[in-house]
């Protein structure tokens, strides 16, 4: 993130001080090294030029690293390498003394690239396995060293030579090769397991990285013992090449850990803000993430209403379980919990600076919270909403049903008694008339539930869908009608209801309001949405003010998240057009 | 006669059977659903099959498809079709099968026991009988999309309503208190109008009209 002057803090200021003099001394340390071995004149003096070089490289890469990214340990592990390169150059040295520490650290940097692929990216090792491995690393390339100068004719005279014992020297070295080996061997293994485990595009990024560490280790060794005797290597080649893979290593280190450790980059993130297409992410989540290096971080805010934590839009979020590869940690503020930060585990370790970063940030998640939190009552406001529609019209369907089975049958018998009572009356009789009258004022009564039960949920809706209940409708409608039906396919229950209860209105509105001589409906199914039109050719004025039934519609259509329009200039008809979503 | 009924309500089912076998109609079989009255159907090749259109497990359209599959697979078999709500379509898809042997009502018309008994016996001799209520529809949109109908007298209007129903020129005389001989005249007005050929046979005529009348109001 780029930030304006001034805004830096003092403990930041202090740490790039530090910085600076780590900087200053090692690289004058080392440079010192150099005119010293230069002086010495036992080698030509483009050899050290390039060793320094290999150990300069670590040098700055670290603190590059290091002050882009206080919190991650790379940048300290490849300063560490820098001086383990820098003490290995002094091996040869005529000063015995300083002889004798290059010999000590003369495979050091080895254990150091060991312990930076068991680091990587957060900078420090997690796992039992992992920390045996990297101390086992350590120990042979310290430890087990010893025979290699203490026994070897070639180091008599410094002050590390014990004595010339070529068995001993021997033996040493098949320990250090063996134990190498098995570092190695272990080593791979488990980044192959992290490998395995982790997302897409961290692989993008570790499997170069993991691949170029643990090649560059074993060439160290093997180009040595094994390719420089069998392709008869110049030495001199062979020393340059050795140095050339060793210093790359920190490079690509630097790289990845400052591109955010993983290769989604922070830039892009900006980028997406600035072009206002980061969508459901927060300019807080946004800044916090390029703060921490961890782009996949999250910010999430807890409704207390509801008892749970929600995303930017108000959605509810699960938190990550414990031991899952994402960690979250909560927000509070003057001890109430307002949110919490959820972060990749593997990229930052400490949760104590996501903690840190959650309390500079409270005040402004507080404010990003009252937001997400009136998200989430409209949401939730608007799922009740759609329940309420259609609980109604399951109650409506199930009411018709139990007209439909009970008192309509009941009449229907009621009227077949009353006719049979008066086929059995003879047909002068005043009663048989009676009779009559009773069974036709049955029928006059079962006309009006059947009336009732039709507006309550229609017959045609229930049997065939929207389609055959639009047409029924229309077909009673007294006026000239056209309808035009296509592409409904099949549609949810409550799309059909509400599609059907609209147009039923706006045609009942047509032929009580309207003066109109003819009206056209249409219904048409498109992907995704389904489009009612009712237009007539009557005088006009309507508006959604003026009828309950019409703003009664309106609610149902808006709970189903659809869009109502209503032209209706004087004297020039009226049209309404509804658009519902028919995909839940 | 012999009938097979298709009802899932038992009150209705059993007051239908009574009905009719006190007019001297023979109830063969009667079944609660679709699956069911398609068995009986086939077990006992009735004359005439009687369904509700709404029937278990759905509670939809089924007794209507049942009675189209039988209609399909029987030709000789009359179908009457019994609905608590009556519309257009149900009524034009029957008719599309066959216009011989065929029926669709209000499910109320039974209370009418007589007229319901006689429906029955024409429908069973090869007449159409379609619900008054289905017709007016019918004959509504007509006026309203079809000029020539549009321009039929209000008494042509009642006698071709009648005709449509599939009532006898008697019963027409009868209920539009007017001679058999101006019904006869009427009806041959109409059919001019309409340009239906003029037919002796009852049944043929009012096959013709609704013909006529389900080509005019499918306009959807």
């Amino acid at each position: 993130m780029p930030q304006p002057a001034g805004t830096r803090s003092g403990l930041a200021r202090s740490l790039h001080r530090s910085l600076l003099y780590l900087a200053a001394v090692a690289l004058g340390g080392t440079g010192l090294l150099l005119v010293v071995l230069i002086n010495e004149q036992s080698n030509p003096p483009w050899v050290y030029l390039v060793y320094s070089t290999a150990s300069w490289i670590w040098l700055l890469a670290g603190v590059l690293a290091w002050w882009r990214r206080p919190s991650n340990g790379i940048g300290a592990l490849l300063v560490l390498g820098g001086l383990a390169m820098a003490l290995g150059e002094a091996s040869s040295s005529i000063v015995p003394a300083v002889a004798a520490v290059g010999a000590v650290f003369a495979t050091a940097p080895l254990a150091v690239t060991v312990h930076l692929l068991h680091a990587f990216p957060a900078g420090r090792i997690r796992g039992r396995p992992s920390r045996i491995i990297v101390v086992v690393g350590y120990l042979t390339v310290l430890v087990l060293q010893f025979p290699l100068y203490a026994f070897n004719p070639a180091a008599a005279g410094l002050p590390v030579f014990v004595a010339d014992r070529p068995d001993l020297l021997a033996a040493g070295q098949l320990v250090q090769e063996i134990t190498g080996t098995a570092v190695m061997i272990g080593t791979a293994v488990i980044l192959a397991g992290r490998l395995r485990r982790a997302q897409p595009y961290q692989r993008r990024v570790l499997i170069p990285l993991f691949g170029y560490g643990t090649l560059a280790v074993l060439y160290i060794p093997l180009s040595s013992s094994v390719l420089a005797p069998w392709l008869a290597l110049d030495p001199v080649f062979l020393a340059v090449s050795q140095i050339v893979v060793v210093a790359a290593i920190p490079i690509a280190f630097a790289l990845a850990v400052l591109r955010g450790g993983f290769a989604r980059t922070g830039e892009l993130e900006e980028l997406a803000t600035w072009l206002g297409a980061s969508g459901d992410r927060s300019d807080l989540s946004v800044a916090l993430a390029s703060v921490l290096g961890d782009n996949s971080l999250e910010l999430v805010f807890w409704v207390d209403e509801f008892g749970r934590y929600v995303d930017t839009a108000g959605g509810p979020v699960a938190l990550p379980e414990p031991g899952a590869p994402r960690s979250w940690v909560p927000i509070d503020l003057n001890g109430q919990p307002i949110g919490a930060i959820v972060y990749d585990a593997e990229l930052i370790a400490d949760p104590e600076l996501v903690s840190t970063a959650g309390r500079v940030v409270a005040l402004g998640v507080d404010r990003e919270r009252l937001t997400a939190a009136l998200r989430t009552s409209e949401l939730s406001l608007r799922r009740s909403r759609e329940r309420l529609v259609e609980t109604a019209d399951r109650e409506r369907k199930r009411i018709a049903q139990d007209l439909h089975d009970g008192i309509q049958v009941r009449l229907v018998l009621l009227a077949m008694q009353a006719q049979q009572l008066a086929i059995g009356l003879d047909p002068t009789d005043p009663t048989r008339g009676q009779a009559v009258d009773l069974r036709l004022g049955i029928d006059s009564a079962a006309a009006e539930l059947r009336a009732l039960v039709h507006a309550v949920m229609p017959s045609a809706l229930v049997e065939r869908g929207l389609a055959s209940a639009t047409e029924d409708l229309v077909d009673r409608v007294p006026l000239r009608t056209s309808l035009q039906i296509s592409g409904l396919g099949s549609l949810p229950d409550p799309v059909q209801s509400t599609a059907y209860f609209v147009v039923a209105e706006a045609v009942a509105n047509v032929v009580k309001h309207a003066a109109a001589t003819k009206v056209a409906v249409r219904l048409t199914g498109n992907a995704g949405t389904l489009d009612l039109e009712v237009a007539d050719d009557g005088r006009g004025g309507a508006a959604v003010e003026k009828g309950t039934g019409i703003r009664g519609l309106v609610d149902r259509v808006d709970v189903l998240g659809g869009t109502f329009e209503l032209s209706s200039p004087p004297h020039a008809g009226t049209t309404l057009r509804v658009r519902l979503p028919t995909s839940s | 006669m012999r009938v097979v009924i298709g009802e899932d309500e038992v009150l209705l089912r059993r007051g239908l059977t009574l009905v009719l076998e006190g007019a001297g109609i023979e109830v063969v079989g009667a079944a609660a659903d679709a699956v069911g009255l398609l068995a009986l159907t086939e077990r006992h090749e009735p004359d005439l099959v009687i369904t509700d259109v709404r029937m278990p497990p759905t509670h939809t359209d089924e007794g209507m498809v049942a009675a189209l599959t039988i209609v399909r697979g029987h030709p000789q078999m009359s179908v009457v079709v019994l609905s608590q709500h009556v519309q257009r379509r149900y009524a034009i898809e029957l008719l599309a099968e066959k216009r011989q042997g065929i029926g669709y009502l209000l499910k109320q018309r039974i209370g009418d026991v007589e007229t319901f008994c006689d429906d029955l016996r024409r429908i069973a001799g090869g007449g159409a009988v379609i619900d008054p209520e289905v017709v007016s529809i019918m004959l509504a949109r007509a006026r309203l999309d079809d000029s020539v109908i549009g321009r039929l007298t209000p008494r042509q209007h009642e006698v071709l309503k009648l005709v449509a129903e599939g009532r006898s020129n008697g019963y027409i005389a009868n209920e539009l208190v007017i001679t058999d001989k101006a019904v006869v005249q009427h009806t041959s007005r109409i059919y001019d109008a309409l340009g239906l050929p003029s037919d002796d046979d009852a049944h043929r005529r009012v096959q013709a009209v609704l013909k006529y009348l389900a080509g005019t109001s499918t306009t959807a």
